[in-house]
């Protein structure tokens, strides 16, 4: 570390506002990053072929990149695959997952299949499900589909099953119809479970979707990579790697806050 | 829970089980040969496999390499973790940045490693590696901020060294999410063993998935993906093991 981040280590103590500004979180933050880019620079430059992707040379091909329309349509296709298997599995996945939940005989029938399928790397489905799609982009919805299911239907079911029995019972007193069950007292209690299974599966669904285009060589992001890289276009092809990120990236944080937000009680795990 | 309800719920379990089973048998029957094939001819494929040999080989090939990588992703994350605990500042100036690979779809950088460090099998080590690292690694920062700054005060209060301290606070304290981290790991570390076996050099049990696969062999396909998904199971039924034995001292903080 460089002289300055050691500086700012020390707590502040003298009142100096220099200091006070070299220690707060916000100039530390800026500082690792500019540390972590320079040392990826320096070492690619000493050690690597030329090729290899460095912080210069993607912040050159960066604009030329995310304006070129290859580029956009492929992360068109590769987020249009993820948000559509996400709303699938999202609709599916709780139906299974409440069913599980608040069925017993549901529960002991599909528990060992939801799990051992929740337990399966999505990579090890890929030739079988190019078997039944074809090499389409039917395929990759599927792998996204499968990636995010089980996740959200895990945890829909961890959701229905910690409803307080109170409130059931309540409900019943007042002889309520069970729709209002399901939707006033399940749904909203399970809430903060089904958004940390939405979270995972979000995770979950962009890998897929990822493999199942390096796979199945389809126009999306994941083709996109593996195409540039091939051709040893390495910085056009982690341009694509940044958006990915960015995408995971600000899933998260949406996620968080909408639990903070929204469901301050939720514990976050 | 009596005997009464316990043979009853044993009993459902069997019966799904069964059923399962039947379907997949019906399956393979109605279903064109390419596409399914009977759970009687996959078990036959995997009893082949068990005979000649190959598929404990291909195994212990897997094993090998989901070891190794896995090892070093523990060696290395826990370790940093527990120095980011203790090191206020590096904490605050690094945690985004780990937040932001443990986000990242590691799967991505594949294409990358292929293309600079060729096959072999430290490319594939390197893929598990990335694959299980971020989650150890992040899960002992989050364990980190959850330390209460009073009982650090209080240690050094009593002029507590940094050893005990070490021993008596940080680790114990970390410890439980580092164990949270560590079955992310593993079930995240099978994740990337499999694409490493797909994408780079064929060898274990992705050599076996991508042999039935490109042979037509439907059997033999379906049996690999079997032995996975077992797998799958097994690791993440010990991951939670290995979670819950920590989870004891964990209940007091939570």
């Amino acid at each position: 570390m460089t002289a300055h981040t050691l500086a700012a280590a020390r707590p502040v103590t003298n009142g100096s506002a220099l200091r006070a500004w070299l220690g707060s979180p916000l100039f530390l933050k800026v500082a690792a990053g500019a540390v972590l880019l320079l040392v990826w620079e320096v070492t690619v430059r000493a050690l690597a072929p030329a090729y290899v992707a460095k912080p210069l040379g993607i912040a050159r091909v960066f604009t030329t990149v995310i304006s070129d329309p290859q580029f956009l349509a492929a992360a068109g296709a590769t987020l249009g695959a993820v948000v559509s298997g996400l709303l699938i599995s999202l609709v599916f996945g709780t139906a299974v997952g409440f069913a599980m939940g608040r069925v017993d005989l549901v529960e002991r029938g599909l528990r060992y299949y939801v799990n051992s399928l929740f337990a399966t790397p999505m990579v090890a489905i890929l030739p079988l499900v190019t078997l039944w799609f074809g090499y389409s982009a039917d395929a990759r919805l599927a792998v996204v589909v499968f990636a995010a299911f089980f996740s959200i239907a895990v945890n829909a079911c961890d959701g229905a099953r910690s409803v307080p029995l109170e409130y059931l019972e309540v409900a019943r007193s007042f002889r309520a119809p069970p729709r209002h069950n399901l939707f006033d007292i399940v749904f909203p209690s399970s809430l903060p479970y089904l958004l940390a299974g939405v979270r995972l599966a979000a995770g979950r669904a962009l890998v897929g979707a990822v493999v199942a285009e390096f796979f199945i060589s389809i126009p999306g992001l994941g083709y996109y990579i593996l195409f540039n890289s091939r051709t040893f276009k390495h910085s056009e092809a982690f341009v694509a790697v940044i958006l990915l990120v960015a995408v995971g990236v600000s899933f998260e944080i949406l996620v968080n806050w909408l639990t903070r937000r929204y469901l301050p009680w939720a514990r976050r795990d | 829970m009596g005997p009464e309800t316990r043979r009853g719920r044993y009993g459902t379990v069997v019966a799904s089980l069964v059923a399962g089973a039947a379907v997949w048998e019906a399956a393979g029957h109605v279903a064109s040969a390419a596409f399914w094939s009977p759970l009687s001819e996959t078990l036959e494929s995997v009893l082949d496999t068990v005979r000649s040999g190959f598929l404990v080989r291909q195994i212990l090939s897997s094993f090998q390499l989901y070891l190794t990588g896995l090892a070093l992703a523990i060696l290395a994350g826990a370790p940093f973790g527990l120095v980011l605990a203790r090191v206020r500042w590096l904490r605050v100036a690094l945690e985004n940045y780990i937040m932001m690979l443990y986000a990242t779809p590691m799967v991505a950088l594949i294409p990358f490693i292929l293309s600079i460090m060729g096959f072999g099998f430290a490319p594939k080590a390197l893929v598990v590696f990335l694959f299980a690292v971020f989650p150890v690694l992040y899960n002992t920062v989050e364990g980190a901020r959850s330390i209460r700054p009073e009982l650090v005060e209080i240690a050094y209060s009593f002029r507590t060294s940094e050893w005990r301290l070490w021993c008596d606070v940080l680790i114990p304290y970390t410890l439980p999410f580092t164990m949270t981290g560590i079955r992310q790991a593993i079930a995240r570390g099978l994740v990337g063993m499999v694409a490493a076996e797909i994408f780079l050099s064929p060898s274990g049990l992705g050599q076996m998935i991508m042999m039935g696969s490109q042979n037509f062999d439907t059997p033999g396909l379906l049996a690999a993906i079997l032995i996975i998904v077992l797998l799958g199971v097994a690791l993440m039924d010990f991951g939670r093991f290995l979670e819950n034995r920590v989870a004891v001292w964990r209940g007091y903080n939570r």
